[in-house]
């Protein structure tokens, strides 16, 4: 019997049982809330560990947003800290090589003063709060940011040329590189343009007999603004690249599905379902429930009996990609997918590994709008003798559109390889391929 | 371990472009500012940071040494140029000294991410500061603001090389995290998959909870309320079995059995259905074959359809008894439904109990078999369901 039969008798995992008991509260729950089909919401039904992963749309950037140090991104605010830590040091050091011992610029050193401790403040607040930064404090920092910044340009405010470089505000752009992982890109921005804003206003409002004095404040504000926007736009790169590694992951979990398969939500759901049965068996039986029902339970029990019977026949004709498809936020939009006799299924787990690799890589490496692939799959060729003669033969056709032939990436062949020989050719500008796929037939296995 | 990398790079390639670029932007804008540069030197300088830029771009986007050279060199070019050739003999002015700070940090700078990687890399990245930095030492002799220069130079390649460095750390880290999360989910997908075939298994089970909550869909009417609570509390006892992890059968003699169930003997579970149809009020003869092995799938069509039809003797023939005869041959399994009752008119059946006939029909048709109806008014009904074996 082959592997990926769904007949095939599947012996009782004992997490089998773990993730039952888990995910309806264990032996002793009983009384759970009959079932009430207008309630549910996608997020009710959500699994247990990975609830961003499953939704599209509604769980999955909440997630993200509120917990930009979920994956990675503490240690990458680290070295921004560091690196952050060094330009704000160069900055103090040109304080005190152009202090003048006899005029000490008082402003200046309270706006530094304010800053230091503004920094170390949120450094200890944020490793309080488990490396989060919440909305008061990263606002309570920009309002000290703002008074620095004041502070500051007030100090050293004078003629262009004879008055002393502001170095305080600029190291406010330091402070922003070194909270760019806990806060989203976006208002990191949005605080750095103000800040420039600013020092060019305040640039350009001070009366000036040279132009020439116009070179240390160019060099002033890109120190100041270049470091948080850089910073930010390798965060935004960065969560990214996270977001869709961990897409990747997840729905490679799929290559080692039976050749049919429920999904991961259908198989939660299911389970909801028999414990709603339950409940409502269990109430009639116990005769909290008046026989004959009302109308409104009699109508619970209908749809309850309806849905049962969905689920216990889903599930017969959908393939491991047809899961990896809807599960993906990244893929499922932009793939199309014909496969009515769900040859996928067929598919050995390298010949799926590499089918779905190929899919992400054409998807995920263009990074471009438009870019879609659409999917087809058989029918199966006859067989006349030739070749191996337990070997099925199906083609596999796959064409894009939007993704140039020369800007695929190399390892994208590796992975065509892997499902079978293949001939690609560029109509209209977008890459086709055929493949000619080759599976051993379930029938002789 | 390869995509890892590639992803590393990628990120480290975006990283030098964003550096490399935002600087050039700031040394073209200090450039350009009027009275600054000799007008050959401005030139040249110009000329020189278009070259860097593109440099720039094409080191971001193929990640090739040689651009971090081409910028190296056009970056050095430029801070010699305007060292010694704009105002030769004179100290250089503030706008000079700007632009040899500014084309000293960021612009070249921007190489240290891609010069990381890997140790001869890195040989690279400490010539190319060594280098820099003597250019800008020598460029800025007799700068008043000399020092301040140098300390920023030295301060910003020490920024965004350890800025890379980290980043360099933080892909690889973040990779194995996510890998292991992969692990974690497959485990989980396999967990969630058994269990819904587990549940699927159960298709006995629920063809029973099926056919109780049809009826109590219809009220319960018809039955009388003590069978009707009995056959709830039967039903919701197997579906808790079913939850705390055993497979529930039932069999002739009422107790459940706790093992998975995929090709089932026909007669164990017709009983069951008689059984369960008795308990309600109808008297169900069994004539013929009990011993037929079916495959789940067919056996779940087969068995839903044979229920629904019972049901239906039990609602609307208004009889008490309907006789079974299952009979098989080579290729089919058949099943023929018949009661004496009111029967009907074929052409006039109601619209909902069509409804219920169609997706029985079609469920024996899924799995290749077919259902066939006999009735008048008065002479009672006959129903005839084959399947394939």
């Amino acid at each position: 019997m082959s592997p990926f039969s769904d007949t095939a008798p599947i012996p009782i995992h004992p997490r089998a049982r773990s993730v039952g008991s888990r995910l309806l509260g264990g032996p002793t729950e009983r009384s759970w809330p009959p079932a009430s089909t207008d309630r549910r919401t996608r997020a009710d039904l959500s699994p247990l560990r990975f609830p961003h992963t499953i939704l599209r749309g509604d769980g999955r950037i909440t997630v993200f947003r509120s917990d930009q140090n979920g994956l990675g991104a503490r240690h990458l605010g680290i070295g921004m800290s560091i690196s952050g830590g060094c330009i704000a040091l160069f900055l103090l050091l040109r304080l005190i090589i152009q202090v003048d011992p006899t005029h000490l610029p008082v402003l200046s050193i309270l706006a530094w003063a304010i800053l230091l401790a503004t920094a170390v403040t949120v450094n200890l607040r944020v490793h309080k709060l488990a490396s989060r930064m919440p909305p008061w404090l990263f606002l309570a920092a920009l309002g000290a940011c703002a008074i620095v910044v004041a502070l500051d340009l007030a100090g050293t405010w004078g003629a262009a040329g004879a008055a002393p470089f502001a170095t305080a505000a600029p190291a406010v752009g330091a402070f922003l590189l070194s909270i760019v992982t806990l806060r989203e890109t976006g208002e990191i921005t949005l605080a750095t343009g103000a800040l420039g804003l600013t020092m060019v206003a305040v640039t350009g409002l001070q009366s000036r007999d040279d132009l020439l004095t116009l070179g240390p404040d160019i060099l002033s504000i890109s120190l100041a603004v270049a470091p948080p926007l850089i910073g930010a736009s390798i965060v935004q790169a960065f969560r990214r690249m996270v977001q869709r590694e961990l897409d990747l992951v997840l729905v490679q979990s799929t290559v080692s599905q039976p050749r049919f398969a429920v999904g991961m939500l259908a198989s939660e759901q299911l389970a909801r379902l028999d414990l709603d049965a339950e409940t409502l068996l269990d109430d009639v039986a116990q005769g909290r429930t008046a026989l004959p029902l009302a109308a409104s339970t009699a109508t619970t029990a209908a749809s309850l009996a309806t849905r049962l019977r969905q689920h216990l026949i889903a599930g017969r004709t959908e393939t491991w990609l047809h899961h990896a498809l809807t599960e993906s936020e990244f893929l499922g939009p932009v793939v199309m997918l014909r496969d009515p006799a769900g040859l996928a299924g067929l598919l050995s787990p390298p010949q799926r590994d590499g089918l779905l690799l190929t899919i992400w890589l054409l998807i995920g490496d263009t990074a471009r709008a438009g870019a879609s692939v659409s999917l087809s799959l058989g029918p199966i060729a006859p067989t006349h003798g030739a070749g191996a003669p337990r070997a099925l033969r199906f083609p596999i056709e796959l064409t894009t559109t939007g993704v140039a032939r020369r800007r695929v990436d190399p390892e994208t062949w590796q992975a065509i390889r892997a499902v079978g020989p293949h001939v690609d050719s560029n109509p209209g500008g977008s890459l086709r391929v055929d493949i000619e796929c080759s599976v051993d037939n379930p029938a002789d296995a | 371990m390869q995509r890892i990398l590639k992803e590393r790079d990628r990120l480290l390639r975006r990283a030098a472009q964003a550096a490399g670029l935002t600087g050039s932007a700031t040394t073209l804008a200090c450039v350009l500012v009027p009275g600054g540069l000799d007008a050959d030197a401005r030139l040249w300088a110009a000329a020189l940071t278009a070259i860097m830029a593109a440099g720039q771009y094409l080191l971001g986007s193929t990640g090739a040494l040689r651009w971090a050279v081409v910028i190296v060199l056009s970056g050095t070019a430029i801070i010699l140029i305007v060292g010694f050739t704009s105002h030769p003999g004179v100290p250089p002015n503030l706008i000079e000294e700007s632009v040899i700070g500014l084309v000293g940090t960021a612009p070249i700078c921007a190489v240290a991410a891609v010069l990381i990687t890997t140790a001869r890399r890195i040989l690279f990245l400490v010539a190319s500061f060594v280098f820099t930095f003597s250019c800008v030492a020598v460029a800025t002799g007799a700068a008043p603001d000399r020092l301040v220069l140098l300390v920023l130079t030295v301060s910003i390649w020490l920024a965004f090389t350890i800025a890379s460095w980290w980043i360099a750390q933080s892909v690889p880290r973040v990779m194995h995290r996510i890998s292991a999360i992969g692990r974690a989910h497959r485990a989980e997908r396999h967990a969630s998959e058994l269990e819904a075939q587990r549940r699927q298994d159960a298709r006995l089970l629920h063809d029973t909870v099926l056919a109780t909550l049809t009826l109590l869909a219809h009220s319960g009417v018809g039955v009388s309320p003590i069978a009707m609570q009995k056959q709830a509390g039967d039903d919701a006892r197997l579906l808790r079995q079913l939850r705390l992890g055993g497979l529930p059968t039932p069999y002739r003699s009422g107790d459940y059995s706790l093992q998975p169930a995929t090709v089932l003997t026909l007669g164990d579970t017709l009983d069951a259905v008689r059984q369960r149809f008795e308990r309600m009020g109808l008297t169900v003869n069994w004539h013929g074959s009990g011993q037929v092995q079916l495959s789940s799938n067919v056996l779940d069509a087969f068995l839903l359809a044979l229920s629904e039809c019972l049901e239906n003797v039990r609602r609307h023939s208004g009889v008490d008894r309907a006789d079974v005869t299952i009979t098989d041959d080579d290729t089919t399994v058949r099943a023929m439904v018949t009661d004496t009752g009111v029967g009907f008119d074929l052409g006039r059946v109601g619209s909902e109990r069509l409804g219920v006939a169609e997706s029985i029909i079609a469920r024996l048709r899924d799995v290749g078999g077919n259902a066939r109806l006999f009735s008048s008014p008065g002479a009672g009904t006959t129903v005839v369901l084959e399947v394939p074996k």
